[in-house]
């Protein structure tokens, strides 16, 4: 297990930044969503040990998350979002400043840290100076870091933030040679819902400091399959009540009045038996379309209200 | 794996290679190695080359330096150690902004916090990084002229007569380093660019000093000289080294203690407030 939380809460003055958090997950890789303010900064300074939780419990890699904040991050690997450059250091200097910081004895620190920047592809550029790295190759620096004394868990705050198309590929691609490679642990945190469906394999979507969903992304896509669009016409009353009472469920449908919804079909029905029952309410349907539901359509619909407007998340 | 600790060391190492990497700070370091020559020279002088002895006085009263705790001039290592100070306040005002500022301009806090060490750590090893400077600049080379002293005088009892004097340099250096170091890292950690760091930092320090010889000359108050925060730590340092030039000064000496003593207290609570304030995760 790579960690279990039981209803751990977290308030902020009055502000209740995460409320009655449950969440068990395997070893892997998991993307962690949601909008701003969702509570996915909280829940990664409890996760880094930084912040305790208000209530609640949990362990991390078998840690205590109340009580063992140093021990569990040593043994986690973390590459924060900020530039966070040391100025006038060298690439090899800050990576073996960083497994220094992590315990690492200074000699094995030293040796990690041509090995690792080696491996994020940083060899020729270990002895040049931090103000000489591009965007693309201080992310690669910023992993090496946080790879530095073998964590069994990374936990990357927006590795490919601010990468211009070719050097996000690059990170990508970094990142999957490394996942598949040392099959470590890693916990995603991004907006970039396209980043997470190409590098994880299961998802926790955060909503207003609440699980809003998670588990396998593979699972979630499944589910869509009996998942239609429909678009109809002169509905009577009777349709979308009566598709209820058949099992069917409305999953979403943005204004009552509106002639479009998405809607499950019930297990045992196909395409036709919707059709048919339109037929038999005088509704006419004009399009039906299935499905395809990715994760950035998940998440619009899991946090719609909130997300109305916000293009961020679509880039 | 090594205790968080150690990250202490660690930080500080670093901070003194990005120190020892700008080559604007050598002429600083090396203005304090010439301040160091001179001593030396002068000690060798008069305790090696076969000089009259109304020269060898000439020079000594020239430097201010007895190598004695007792005679009534200040204690020559003191001396020193005061001139090498500005040298200090120099390369602090300047050092400032590259060891603690970009820190927090640059968002390197979040780096150093999500590893294995604490906030305390990060504190410690900034404060020891810069009492590191300022103990290469002060305590070692004094220590340094004191054992040349020793060694070029024969037998041992300058030795016996003066243990006294390494023990005020050590105190009076800690004095020097904590009060300094306290104070830079704090203030670099709320203003963090260079030139505020320069502008606030040197007047700080030399302000309240004029502003401080004013009143005590307007009012007749030596009170009013504890504004300045050099000769406070000076009067401190006499505590150590047991003389002073007036008695007044004794009494005086306390005051300023008290008073550096909860200034540095102030600053520190600022700094850890400051952060304690830095989000990690951002």
């Amino acid at each position: 297990m790579l960690l279990d939380l039981q209803k751990i809460s977290r308030q902020f003055g009055s502000v209740q930044a995460l409320r009655e958090v449950t969440l068990q997950l395997e070893t892997g890789t998991i993307g962690l969503v949601g909008n701003n303010g969702a509570g996915k900064s909280t829940l990664l300074k409890i996760l880094l040990g930084l912040l305790p939780p208000s209530s609640g419990t949990g362990t991390i890699l078998g840690f205590d998350i109340r009580q063992t904040g140093l021990q569990l991050r040593g043994r986690i690997g973390y590459m924060p979002e900020a530039a966070a450059t040391v100025p006038l250091l060298k690439g090899v200097e800050y990576v073996a400043l960083s497994g220094d910081l992590y315990g690492m004895p200074f000699r094995d620190a030293r040796r990690r840290a041509h090995e690792v920047l080696n491996y994020c592809g940083l060899g020729e550029l270990r002895y040049r100076r931090l103000d000489e790295y591009s965007a693309g190759n201080l992310q690669r620096l910023k992993l090496a870091a946080a790879l530095v004394h073998d964590p069994e868990l990374l936990l990357l705050d927006e590795p490919t933030n601010g990468l211009d198309p070719a050097g996000r590929m690059s990170m990508l691609r970094l990142l999957e040679d490394l996942i598949a490679e040392t099959g470590k642990s890693l916990i995603l945190c991004t907006h970039l819902l396209k980043d997470v469906e190409r590098l994880c394999k299961q998802v926790v979507v955060l909503h207003q400091g609440t699980i809003a969903k998670s588990g396998p992304i593979d699972e979630m896509t499944r589910a869509a399959e009996n998942r239609f669009e429909v678009h109809w016409r002169d509905a009577s009353s009777e349709f979308l009540p009566r598709f209820r009472s058949s099992g069917g469920t409305v999953l979403h449908q943005e204004v009552p009045s509106d002639a479009t919804a998405l809607v499950a079909l019930p297990e045992t029905w196909q395409a036709k038996q919707l059709f048919e029952l339109a037929a038999q309410c005088g509704t006419v349907i004009t399009r039906l379309r299935e499905d395809d539901e990715d994760l950035e359509r998940l998440f619009m619909r899991l946090t719609a209200k909130e997300t109305k407007g916000t293009q961020e998340l679509t880039a | 794996m090594r205790a968080p600790v150690r990250g202490v060391i660690s930080i500080a190492r670093v901070a003194l290679i990005q120190v020892l990497r700008r080559k604007t700070y050598w002429i600083l370091l090396g203005m304090g190695l010439a301040q160091f020559i001179m001593f030396w020279s002068v000690i060798y002088a008069v305790t090696q080359l076969q000089l009259p002895a109304p020269v060898q006085q000439n020079i000594l009263r020239e430097f201010g330096f007895s190598a004695q705790m007792d005679e009534q001039r200040d204690n020559g290592y003191m001396v020193f150690m005061e001139r090498q100070s500005v040298v200090v306040l120099i390369l602090l005002a300047f050092s400032g902004s590259l060891l603690v500022g970009s820190d927090f301009r640059q968002r390197t806090l979040p780096f150093y916090l999500s590893r294995r060490i604490g906030k305390r750590h990060y504190i410690a090893g900034k404060l020891l990084a810069v009492s590191s400077l300022i103990l290469f600049l002060t305590v070692l080379p004094a220590l340094a002229l004191f054992v040349e002293y020793g060694a070029f005088t024969s037998g041992w009892s300058y030795w016996r007569e003066s243990w006294r004097i390494p023990i005020a340099v050590l105190a009076y250096g800690g004095v020097l380093c904590l009060v300094n170091s306290v104070w830079l890292v704090s203030l670099s950690a709320y203003l963090q660019r260079a030139a505020p760091i320069a502008i606030t930092w040197s007047s700080l320090l030399i302000m309240p000093g004029r502003l401080g010889d004013y009143l005590w000359k307007a009012s007749d108050n030596e009170y009013w000289r504890l504004l300045d925060p050099w000769r406070d730590m000076r009067l401190i340092g006499q505590l150590f080294f047991g003389k002073f030039r007036k008695d007044f000064d004794r009494g005086l000496a306390w005051w300023a203690l008290t008073l550096i003593a909860a200034l540095t207290i102030v600053a520190f609570i600022a700094l850890v407030r400051r952060v304690r304030a830095v989000d990690v995760v951002e």
